[in-house]
């Protein structure tokens, strides 16, 4: 895509007209500053943007938040809204990392008061969180007690000893989303990732030990130089196949309603359809699964942190970055699908984590959002490199050593899996997160850098 | 034949064969490659039966099974006995060994780019996106 098919509405806002392409219900729009944008036009994301605007149904515009980039379908760091009645609704626009979120922990610590004891409380944290490839985790569950998982979320997780009552307040839709049901939800997705409730994963997704390093506005009782901890996990393999059976459903059945895509991973069916139904109970049931899986892993951490230190951990927010849900805005009731990107309504903790040896933001949602996006704000970085290019630029000893003097405690499970999440990789989180600031989505609470990471 | 292809979030290869059959083959072994399995001693087996809209719907779907299956067994194939394949309908037997392990993690192969072609050689192709 050429520059000059964007206008700028502001400093940090691009839009693409409807009348780029003939197929475009809405506009497209893009939150950058012109020097991300560059950076954007270096791939399809924006491409994938004005696919996106071709859903039925579609309200407002297709958005894409300055971390975006290049997916399948959806791009990643996109939002569409399209109607509950008439609208659609698409599993490429959630993605196969259903409900991967981030949850937000406060200490009693501060960082200059844990460092001798950082490298000890790091290892015994990862000896409590099984991570790693397709990695099991110690609980068992019947089918009975896997379906109470799946309808009820974090809220089951706790009525069977994994925290408390007071945790469920902090947690988007208290861990459970309504319309959840497991009987949507296949003996493939269940053999696939039904063991692993309590386990990190692999890839970018990690647990991490963060220094308050600054803070913007005091808020959510966050205080410089306080130890805070960040996860940032999903639903697993279960909700991997929960995307893939449905994608391939939409893909078998889009034809009968009449809709075509202009890409298959675009897949989607009316929402009030029983396969738009059908769907969005079987990811809501999938969106629980990831909750309680937060919710067990926080267990785990609490454990290992009283083990070393005598005292407890307290929940600041737990909120989805991959999730389809219905919500009331100016243009009446919507489905809003966030692929890559942070509910943030007004006076909400955003979580926003950064890659390894930079930066993760806890923001607060703005009246812009509800007025600009659908409520909605970035996610993270965004990558800018692919994991072959970063594993051909860096070395697993060489980003250690980096790491070790950036005073930054690493548990990785693989070097591969350590330099795949360099962070050159990324993009630059603070420039992300100015962006929202500036533009009114979230504004900046704290930035937080990290002191101990675990990873698979 | 397999390519790798640079994708900034994932993966994205380029599969080519002489016949359709070994298209179907030689992506099995490219997406459970990706896997980077451990290998055990022990023989594996695993029926499918896919049925699908089109030849390359057919493909995508026939590999997402042969990954859930592996995910889900422990299991890595390197081999497929295809018995029927036509537009619309594939059954065949996964062959493999177990794994003990997986090195990486595919969560889905995608949709996205695939579109099975011939070349002006007669030879078969598709693209295929991976969401790992």
């Amino acid at each position: 895509m050429e520059k000059r098919a964007l206008t700028k509405v502001h400093d940090w806002l691009w839009e693409i007209p409807k009348s780029y392409r003939p197929d475009m219900r809405v506009p497209a729009r893009v939150y950058t500053d012109e020097k991300m944008l560059d950076s954007i036009l270096g791939d399809r994301s924006l491409d994938q943007l004005i696919n996106v605007a071709t859903l039925p149904g579609i309200r407002g515009w297709a958005i894409a938040m300055p971390d975006v980039h290049e997916g399948y379908g959806f791009p990643i760091g996109g939002i569409a809204a399209v109607g509950s009645d008439d609208g659609v609704i698409s599993p490429g626009g959630i993605g196969y990392d259903i409900n991967c979120g981030v949850r937000l922990l406060r200490s009693t610590q501060t960082a200059s008061s844990l460092r001798e004891r950082l490298p000890k409380l790091v290892h015994s944290i990862a000896r409590e969180i099984p991570s790693g490839v397709g990695r099991g985790g110690p609980l068992r569950f019947k089918k009975n007690d896997l379906d109470q998982i799946l309808r009820d979320g974090a809220t089951r997780a706790v009525e069977i000893g994994f925290g408390t009552d007071e945790d469920l307040d902090r947690i988007e839709s208290r861990g459970a989303i309504d319309g959840a049901d497991p009987k949507f939800v296949s003996d493939h997705a269940r053999g696939r990732g039904g063991d692993q409730l309590g386990t990190i994963g692999s890839g970018n997704h990690f647990v991490e030990i963060d220094r308050v390093d600054r803070v913007f506005d005091p808020a959510f009782g966050i205080e410089h130089d306080q130890v805070l901890i960040l996860i940032h996990t999903v639903s697993r393999g279960l909700g991997h196949q929960v995307a893939t059976d449905f994608l391939r459903v939409m893909v078998g059945t889009m034809q009968r309603y009449g809709i075509s895509v202009p890409d298959r991973e675009l897949a989607c069916a009316p929402f009030r359809s029983p396969e738009g139904q059908q769907y969005f109970q079987a990811m809501a049931a999938a969106a629980n699964f990831a909750f309680a899986n937060r919710q067990i892993i926080t267990a785990g951490i609490r454990r290992a942190w009283k083990h070393e230190l005598g005292d407890d951990l307290e929940v600041i927010y737990d909120v989805a970055h991959n999730v389809a849900k219905i919500e009331k805005h100016a243009v009446g009731e919507v489905l809003v699908h966030r692929k890559g990107a942070t509910r943030a309504f007004p006076g909400q903790p955003v979580l926003i984590p950064g890659s390894m040896g930079t930066a993760s933001y806890v923001l607060m949602g703005q009246q812009g959002s509800m007025e600009q996006s659908f409520g909605s704000s970035c996610h993270g970085a965004g990558r800018v490199m692919s994991r072959t290019r970063a594993r051909q630029q860096v070395t697993a000893t060489e980003l250690r050593d980096r790491l070790q003097k950036l005073g930054i405690v690493a548990e990785a499970g693989s070097s591969k899996g350590l330099v795949e999440e360099a962070p050159e990789a990324y993009k630059d989180v603070d420039a992300v997160v100015d962006v929202v600031d500036r533009a009114g989505l979230a504004k900046k609470v704290a930035r937080l850098v990290p002191i101990g990471v675990i990873k698979g | 034949m397999i390519e790798i292809i640079e994708h900034t979030a994932d993966i994205r290869l380029r599969i080519t064969a002489a016949t359709r059959e070994d298209l179907f083959r030689e992506a099995l072994r490219g997406t459970i490659a990706l896997l980077q399995p451990q290998k055990g001693e022990r023989e594996v087996q695993c029926d499918v039966r896919i049925e699908a809209g089109d030849p390359t719907v057919l493909l995508v779907d026939f590999l997402n099974e042969a990954l859930s299956n592996a995910h889900a067994r422990r299991e890595a194939y390197d081999d497929a006995a295809i018995w029927s394949l036509t537009d619309n309908r594939v059954e065949a037997r996964l062959l493999g060994t177990e794994a003990i392990a997986f090195g990486d993690d595919v969560k889905a192969v995608t949709y996205h780019e695939a579109d099975i072609r011939r070349d002006a050689h007669g030879q078969w192709y598709t693209v295929l996106v991976y969401d790992i």
